[in-house]
C-alpha cells in the first residue's frame, strides 16, 4: 500500500457533517445546555455466559470494582466504566478502543465480548438546563429523587433508541444512539435545546485510536 | 341571603377610560398604565395589559363578535372562560391565522389581530343570516333528509356548498413558522387547577416536601377567586391567590405551569397537558416554542377544576348582551368592565344576588332581577329597588329584542303577564356544573347530585380526588376545606408528612339553587347548544323522530359534538329530554366526554416530528461521498440509500443503472451493503442455536467459511434470508435483509430468551458497527488487493468463493472479508469499523480508479439480484415458501427447526402452488411490470384464471430487454411456455415466455474465479 493510500484511511467522527460547533439556540446570558461531542471512545458489548455470573464479577473487579452495575445502574471511573444494557449484559466504556483489546481473551469462556466502539455516537450533555431538555425527549423521570449519579436508561427519544447515563450530579449526562441515527437525533437535540441556548464543543480528547 | 351586601360603588362608571367607553374608573386586575393597541376587523381598539381580547371588546362596547355556525345569527360573548361557545375569532393573520380561538381565553397582547369568522361580507350584513329565516327547514336532520338523493350530486354538489355554508374560521393556507415541543414531567401530586380548592391542595401537598405541579388554564393564577369579590382570612381572594401563588413558587419541588390546560386524563397516572408558551406574544420570542404539549405522570392527582355556569333556555338567549351569570362577574370585577350600561339578572340561584350587587357595586346600572324562585328576602327585593330595578318573582325571561345585541327582554311574571324591560345586558344565573370531563376521560361517567342538581364526579379514575367546585362543593369555605385535605391526603399517599392547614375565614355565603331547564313559553328560538346551533325544539323534534336515547339525541342533533364538546349546553339537552320522556335526569344518561377537554393544536401533538423530522433518517456509511457525488437516494423504511449515482450526460435513471450494470459486470462496482442486518452469535452453544433457527444445515460449516441462511417462521413460511459466517470456534455473524434486521433480531432473542433458555448462547446487533461495502466484479480482486494490508493472500486458491476471515485494512484498522456475492460476479464484502466506512468508501474507489470501478445503488443491485433470479423483498413477502422460491432443495432433513413441521400443511405442499421462475417477452421490446398477473393465452381475465403473479422486474443490459422473475403454478415443468402478463392497472397484457430465473451464468462460475 502507497503512503498516498494510507492518509486516505482517517476516521469519520459519529457527529461530523451532523453537528456545528459554537454557540446556537438563545444568546441572552449563559448557555443553558452544553453538548459536547465525544470521538474515539471504546465501547463493547458484554454478555455473560450461561452461569458464569460470577466468574464475570471475579475477572472485571480490578478494572471495574468489586460488582457487576445492577439493572438501571453504572459504575463509572472518569472515563471507564461498565454501563448495565439488558439483563446480563453489560457496556464496557474506555478513553479508547485499545483499552478493551484484551476482553475477548480475558473473558474467554465467561461472557462474550463484541466490540462496538464504531456503533454509536456519544454526547455529554451538561449544563443547568441538561436535565430539563433531556426531559423533552425521555419519558422517565429524572429527578435527583429518582435518577441520579450513575443511573442508566434504555429508552428512546423522538422514536428513536437510545442509552444514556448520568455521570455526575451537575447533573452531566452521557448519551447513545445507533451511529446512523446520529444526524435525526442531533435535529432533536438542536429542537429541544434551542431555548434554553446551547454551546456545542468538541470533546477535549479528540484523539481517534486506528489500529 | 341577607349578608348579601348591596353596597354603592365608591367610583361609578366614568363616562370613558381613555377610549374604552364601558371601562371602570378603577378596580379589576388589568395594569391601566400598560394599553394594548389591537384591531377587531380591522377596527383599531386599545385595552390593557391583564385583558383577554372578550374583556378588551367588552371594555370598547363591542358585543357582536361572530355569525352562529348554521343560521349565521349574531352572536356575542357569552362567557369569560375556556367554555365559551359564541366568541370564536380567528386570531393573527398570515402563516399565523390561528381560527375558532375563543376571543375570552386570548390574552391581549400589543397587536393582536382578530377578525371575526363565518359571515359574508362583514360581520354587521351576514347574507348568510338568511338561513336563520329558513330556520323552521334547517332543523335537525335536515342534510339527512333533504341531501338524500340524488346520491352522485353528494360529493361535488352538496357537501361543498354545506361546507362553504356552515363551517368555522379558515385554516393558515401556509406552513406554520412556529416551533412546537414536547415534554415530559413527573410528581407525586398533579393539581388540575388553580382556584382557591386548586391552590389549598398545591399548598398542603407542596408544603411536605412532595413534588407537585399545579396546572391552570389561566394566565393569572386564582380562579374564580380573581373574579368575585370574596375574602378570606380578612384579604381580599385575589389578595390570597396571590400569596399563595408566591409561597408555592417558594417551594423548589412545586412546579407551576400557567396557561396551561390538562386536556387529558390517561391510563397509569398519565396526564395530557398543553402549556400556551408563547401565545400571549405576536410573535414567540426567539427559538422559544408557541406551544409546548406535556406528558404528565403523577402518583397521585386532585382534581380542582371547577365547574361552569347553566344558561337559561328561552327564546332570542343568544343575543349578544345576553351572558352568563359568573361572567358578568368576571368582567366587572377581574378586567374592569361593565358588560352593558343597564343590565338585567335572570336567576333561579342566589348567585343572581350577587351579580346585581356587584353590577352596582362597579357603577353599572341594573335594570331588573327576574328570580324564578317565588321567595326572596324583603332585604335583597327592596336594595334591588332602590337602584332602580324592576323586581320580578316567579317569572321568567320569555325571549329577547335587539337587531345586533340586546335592547330589551320580555320578561312574564308570576302571573303570566308579560313585559318589556329595556336592556343591553342580561346575566343568566342557572346553577354550575362541575367538569366532570376529566374524570370522565378513562370510561367513567358521572352521577346525579339531587341536591346540587348537577353531575358529579362517580369513581373516580386510580389515583384521583376531586375537590371544590370540581366535587360540587361549591362554597368558598368548602373549596378551601376540601382541597387542602385533599392535597394532604394525596401527599401523605406519597409517603409525605403533610396535614392541611386549618381553612382560613371566609366571609358568609349561600349558593341555594332551584335550577329551571327551560321556561315555559319562550319566544323565538330558544338556543341549547350555541355553537352547534342546536335549539329546543330540536331536541323535541329528535325526540318526535324517535331520537330519544343520549346517544343519539346527541348525533341526531349534533347536540355537544361541537368544539366546545357541549360544556353549556350538555345538561340542558338531557334535562330537555328527560322532560318530554317523563323520565329523571340520571335515567337519559350522559354522553362520553373525551379527550381533549378544549381544542389542541395538531402542532402541538406534532411537536419535533414534522417534514423531515416526521421520523428518523438513518444514513450509511458512505452518506457523505454518495452526497458529494449527487448520488438519488431512495427511502427504504428508515434508510435513505443512494439508489443510483448518475454521471454528466446520463439523462435518464435507466442510462446510469445500465452504466452501473456494465460496470461491474465488465470491471469492478463497490456498493453500500452496511443497511443488512448482522448480528453476532457467540457463545458454546451457537452452533446448536443457527441449526435451530435455520431451515439449512449448518453442522458443517468451517471457520472461515460462510453459507446461505433461510429462516422459516413458525408457520413454515419464509421469515428471512441472509448469510452466516464462521468467524471462530464458537463466533458466527449472521446478516438479516435490510427491512427485516430488526424483526430477525426480535426473533432470535426470543427464541434464545423464551424457547431455548438453557442453551449458551449470546446475541449482539453489530449492524452499526461496521460498515459493509460489496465490492463486485472481475477486477475486484484486483481493488482489494490495494486495500487490505499486505500479507493477505487474496488469491481464488486461499480465499475461495464463501471464504471469511479477519484482516486489517489501512495498515492495521480490523475488518472482516466475506467472499459472497449477491451479483453473481467475483465478489467480497468488506466490512470495516463504522467510523473507517467513509475512508474505506474512498480508498476503495481511488483503489478501483485504475479498473473503472463505479459506484452502484440499490437500483442496480436490484437489476443484477433478478438477472440471478435471487429471490428478495417482493419474493420473501411473508406468503411463499422455501420450495415457493426454489430453495427446497437446500432445506436440511436430518435436523429440526423452527418451521419444519408445518411448512408440510398440504396447501403449502400443493404441487399447484405458484413457484418462482423467469420470464422474458416475447417481443424483445415489450416492458414488464412487478404487479401483473399470469394468464394463459387464451383465458379470459377471472380469478379463477389467475396463474400467478410477476414479482420483480427489470431492464437487463446483458440480455438488452426486459426480464422478470415470478410466481407461476407448477413453474419449473413449464419452461419455454408462454403466458400472459396481464396488468389491467397499467393496461397491459404482454406474451411472456417462462424460463430459468437465473439469467446471467447459469453455471455459477464468474463467482468462482
Amino acid at each position: 500500500m502507497s503512503e498516498a493510500m494510507t492518509s486516505l484511511w482517517q476516521p469519520r467522527g459519529a457527529w461530523e457533517g451532523v453537528a456545528r460547533i459554537g454557540r446556537s439556540g438563545a444568546d441572552a446570558g449563559p448557555a443553558g445546555v452544553r453538548l459536547t461531542l465525544r470521538e474515539g471512545f471504546g465501547l463493547a458489548t458484554l454478555i455473560v455466559a450461561e452461569g458464569k455470573e460470577a466468574d464475570l464479577q471475579t475477572a472485571l473487579a480490578d478494572r471495574f470494582g468489586p460488582s457487576l452495575p445492577e439493572a438501571g445502574t453504572a459504575i463509572l471511573k472518569g472515563e471507564t466504566g461498565l454501563v448495565w444494557s439488558a439483563p446480563g449484559q453489560w457496556l464496557a466504556v474506555a478513553p479508547s478502543p485499545r483499552d478493551l483489546r484484551d476482553l475477548p481473551e480475558t473473558l474467554r469462556g465467561i461472557a462474550s465480548v463484541t466490540e462496538q466502539s464504531d456503533s454509536r455516537a456519544l454526547v455529554r450533555i451538561s449544563g443547568p438546563q441538561a436535565r430539563a431538555m433531556l426531559a423533552k425527549g425521555v419519558a422517565i423521570d429524572l429527578h435527583p429523587r429518582a435518577f441520579g449519579p450513575g443511573r442508566v436508561a434504555v429508552t428512546s427519544i423522538a422514536h428513536i433508541g437510545v442509552q444514556f447515563w448520568q455521570r455526575d450530579a451537575g447533573p452531566t449526562y452521557d448519551l447513545t444512539v445507533a451511529r446512523s441515527f446520529a444526524g435525526s437525533l442531533w435535529r432533536w437535540l438542536e429542537h429541544a435545546a434551542a431555548e434554553f441556548g446551547y454551546e456545542v464543543a468538541a470533546s477535549t480528547k479528540d484523539l481517534i485510536a486506528i489500529g | 341571603m341577607t349578608t348579601l351586601a348591596l353596597q354603592r360603588a365608591e367610583a361609578p362608571a366614568s363616562a370613558s377610560f381613555g377610549d374604552q367607553p364601558f371601562r371602570t374608573a378603577t378596580g379589576g386586575l388589568i395594569d391601566r398604565n400598560r394599553p394594548r393597541d389591537f384591531t377587531f376587523d380591522g377596527r383599531r381598539l386599545t385595552g390593557c395589559h391583564g385583558d383577554t381580547l372578550a374583556s378588551a371588546l367588552l371594555a370598547n362596547g363591542v358585543r357582536l363578535v361572530g355569525r352562529s355556525f348554521k343560521y349565521h345569527r349574531p352572536r356575542g360573548i357569552l362567557s369569560a372562560g375556556s367554555e365559551e361557545p359564541n366568541a370564536l375569532v380567528e386570531l393573527r393573520s398570515g402563516a399565523r391565522r390561528e381560527p375558532n380561538t375563543r376571543a375570552t381565553m386570548a390574552e391581549l397582547y400589543e397587536g393582536l389581530e382578530a377578525t371575526s369568522q363565518n359571515r359574508w361580507p362583514s360581520l354587521a350584513v351576514d347574507v348568510l343570516s338568511v338561513n336563520a329565516l329558513l330556520s323552521p327547514v334547517f332543523a335537525a336532520g335536515f342534510y339527512y333528509k333533504t341531501f338524500m338523493w340524488p346520491a352522485s350530486l353528494w360529493e361535488k354538489l352538496y357537501e361543498p356548498m354545506i361546507r362553504r355554508a356552515a363551517g368555522l374560521g379558515r385554516a393558515a393556507d401556509a406552513p406554520d413558522p412556529d416551533t412546537y415541543d414536547h415534554a415530559h414531567a413527573h410528581c407525586d401530586v398533579l393539581v388540575i387547577g388553580g382556584g382557591p380548592a386548586g391552590l389549598s391542595a398545591a399548598l398542603a401537598a407542596g408544603r411536605s416536601g412532595a413534588r407537585v405541579i399545579l396546572v391552570d388554564e389561566d394566565f393569572a393564577t386564582g380562579g374564580r377567586l380573581l373574579a368575585e369579590r370574596r375574602e378570606i382570612g380578612g384579604t381580599s381572594g385575589a389578595e390570597w391567590a396571590a400569596r399563595a401563588l408566591a409561597e408555592l413558587e417558594s417551594l423548589p419541588e412545586v412546579r407551576i405551569l400557567p396557561r396551561t390546560t390538562l386536556f387529558g386524563v390517561y391510563d397509569h397516572g398519565a396526564y395530557g397537558a398543553v402549556e400556551r408558551v408563547s401565545d400571549h406574544l405576536a410573535v414567540p420570542a426567539a427559538y422559544a416554542p408557541r406551544q409546548r404539549l406535556w406528558r404528565i405522570v403523577a402518583r397521585r392527582a386532585v382534581l380542582a377544576a371547577g365547574a361552569i355556569e347553566r344558561p337559561h333556555v328561552f327564546g332570542g338567549n343568544d343575543r349578544p348582551g345576553v351572558m352568563l351569570a359568573g361572567a358578568v362577574r368576571t368582567y366587572l370585577n377581574r378586567y374592569g368592565v361593565l358588560p352593558g350600561r343597564r343590565l338585567a339578572v335572570f336567576t333561579s340561584s342566589d348567585d343572581g344576588w350577587r351579580t346585581a350587587a356587584d353590577i352596582l357595586a362597579a357603577g353599572g346600572g341594573l335594570a331588573a332581577v327576574i328570580d324564578t324562585r317565588t321567595t326572596v328576602p324583603p332585604a335583597l327585593r327592596r336594595m334591588a329597588e332602590a337602584a332602580g330595578a324592576r323586581v320580578v318573582t316567579g317569572g321568567y325571561v320569555a325571549g329577547t329584542k335587539g337587531h345586533l345585541g340586546l335592547s330589551a327582554i320580555q320578561v312574564v311574571d308570576g302571573y303570566n303577564s308579560t313585559e318589556t324591560i329595556p336592556c343591553d345586558g342580561l346575566a343568566m344565573a342557572n346553577g354550575w356544573n362541575p367538569i366532570v370531563h376529566l374524570d370522565s376521560h378513562l370510561s367513567r361517567r358521572p352521577v346525579w347530585n339531587e341536591a346540587i342538581h348537577a353531575f358529579v364526579p362517580g369513581t373516580l379514575p386510580s389515583g384521583m380526588q376531586a375537590a371544590g367546585a370540581a366535587a360540587g362543593r361549591f362554597t368558598l369555605a368548602e373549596c378551601l376545606e376540601t382541597g387542602a385535605r385533599i392535597g394532604a391526603e394525596a401527599a401523605t399517599d406519597c409517603g409525605f408528612t403533610a396535614s392541611a392547614a386549618a381553612a382560613p375565614q371566609t366571609d358568609p355565603e349561600t349558593v341555594d339553587h332551584t335550577p329551571l331547564w327551560r321556561v315555559p313559553k319562550p319566544k323565538g328560538k330558544a338556543f341549547v347548544d350555541f355553537q352547534n346551533d342546536v335549539a329546543a325544539s330540536d331536541v323535541e323534534l329528535a325526540h318526535r323522530e324517535g331520537f330519544r336515547a343520549v346517544e343519539l339525541l346527541k348525533r341526531y342533533t349534533t347536540l355537544g359534538m361541537a368544539t366546545d364538546q357541549g360544556k353549556t349546553s350538555n345538561l340542558a339537552g338531557l334535562s330537555i329530554m328527560a322532560e318530554l320522556t317523563g323520565k329523571d335526569i340520571p335515567s337519559v344518561g350522559t354522553t362520553v366526554f373525551r379527550p381533549p377537554f378544549t381544542p389542541v393544536a395538531i402542532g402541538a401533538f406534532a411537536g419535533h416530528h414534522r417534514g423531515k423530522d416526521f421520523r428518523a433518517t438513518r444514513h450509511v456509511p458512505s452518506h457523505a461521498w454518495a452526497e458529494e457525488n449527487g448520488a438519488v437516494f431512495v427511502e427504504t423504511g428508515l434508510w435513505l440509500r443512494p439508489a443510483y449515482f448518475p454521471r454528466a450526460g446520463e439523462t435518464d435513471w435507466l442510462d446510469t443503472v445500465v452504466r452501473e450494470v456494465e460496470t461491474v459486470r465488465a470491471r469492478v462496482g463497490i456498493c453500500d451493503v452496511s443497511t443488512l442486518g448482522k448480528i453476532d452469535i457467540q457463545g458454546r452453544d451457537a452452533l446448536a442455536f443457527i441449526e435451530r433457527v435455520c431451515a439449512n444445515p449448518f453442522a458443517t460449516l468451517a471457520i472461515g467459511s460462510a453459507r446461505y441462511a433461510v429462516l422459516l417462521r413458525e408457520d413454515g413460511l419464509i421469515m428471512d434470508d441472509g448469510t452466516i459466517a464462521r468467524m471462530g470456534e464458537t463466533h458466527y455473524v449472521m446478516t438479516a435483509s435490510t427491512a427485516n434486521a430488526a424483526r430477525v433480531m426480535q426473533h432470535l432473542e426470543f427464541c434464545r430468551q423464551w424457547l431455548w433458555p438453557e442453551l449458551d448462547v449470546q446475541l449482539a446487533s453489530v449492524s452499526e458497527q461496521w460498515a459493509q461495502y460489496a465490492v463486485a466484479g472481475p477486477r475486484a480482486r484486483d481493488t482489494l488487493r490495494r486495500i487490505i494490508d499486505p500479507g493477505f493472500d487474496l488469491s481464488n486458491e486461499a480465499f475461495p468463493f464463501l471464504a471469511c476471515t479477519d484482516v486489517t485494512v489501512g495498515g492495521g484498522i480490523p475488518a472482516r472479508l466475506f467472499r459472497i456475492s449477491f451479483s453473481g460476479e467475483l465478489a467480497y464484502e468488506l466490512a470495516v469499523p463504522a467510523a473507517y466506512g467513509d475512508a474505506a468508501w474512498r480508498a476503495i474507489m481511488q483503489a478501483g480508479l485504475p479498473y473503472g470501478i463505479t459506484a452502484y445503488g440499490s437500483e442496480a443491485l436490484s437489476v443484477m439480484r433478478i438477472e440471478k433470479g435471487h429471490a428478495a423483498g417482493p419474493e420473501i413477502n411473508g406468503l411463499t415458501t422455501a420450495r415457493d422460491i426454489g430453495l427446497d432443495g437446500m432445506l436440511a432433513t436430518n435436523k429440526d427447526y423452527i418451521g419444519r413441521l408445518m411448512k408440510e400443511r398440504p396447501a403449502l405442499v400443493d404441487p399447484n402452488r405458484p413457484v418462482l421462475v423467469g420470464f422474458r417477452p416475447v417481443d424483445p421490446s415489450a416492458r414488464l411490470r412487478a404487479g401483473a398477473h399470469f394468464l394463459s393465452l387464451d383465458a379470459a381475465p377471472s380469478l379463477e384464471a389467475d396463474e400467478g403473479v410477476m414479482t420483480s422486474v427489470a431492464y437487463s443490459p446483458i440480455l438488452k430487454s426486459w426480464i422478470g422473475i415470478g410466481l407461476i403454478r407448477r413453474g419449473p415443468e413449464r419452461h419455454g411456455e408462454r403466458v400472459r402478463a396481464y396488468d389491467p392497472v397499467r393496461g397491459a397484457d404482454t406474451e411472456v415466455e417462462i424460463c430459468s430465473p437465473v439469467f446471467v451464468d447459469a453455471k455459477e462460475e464468474k463467482p468462482r474465479v
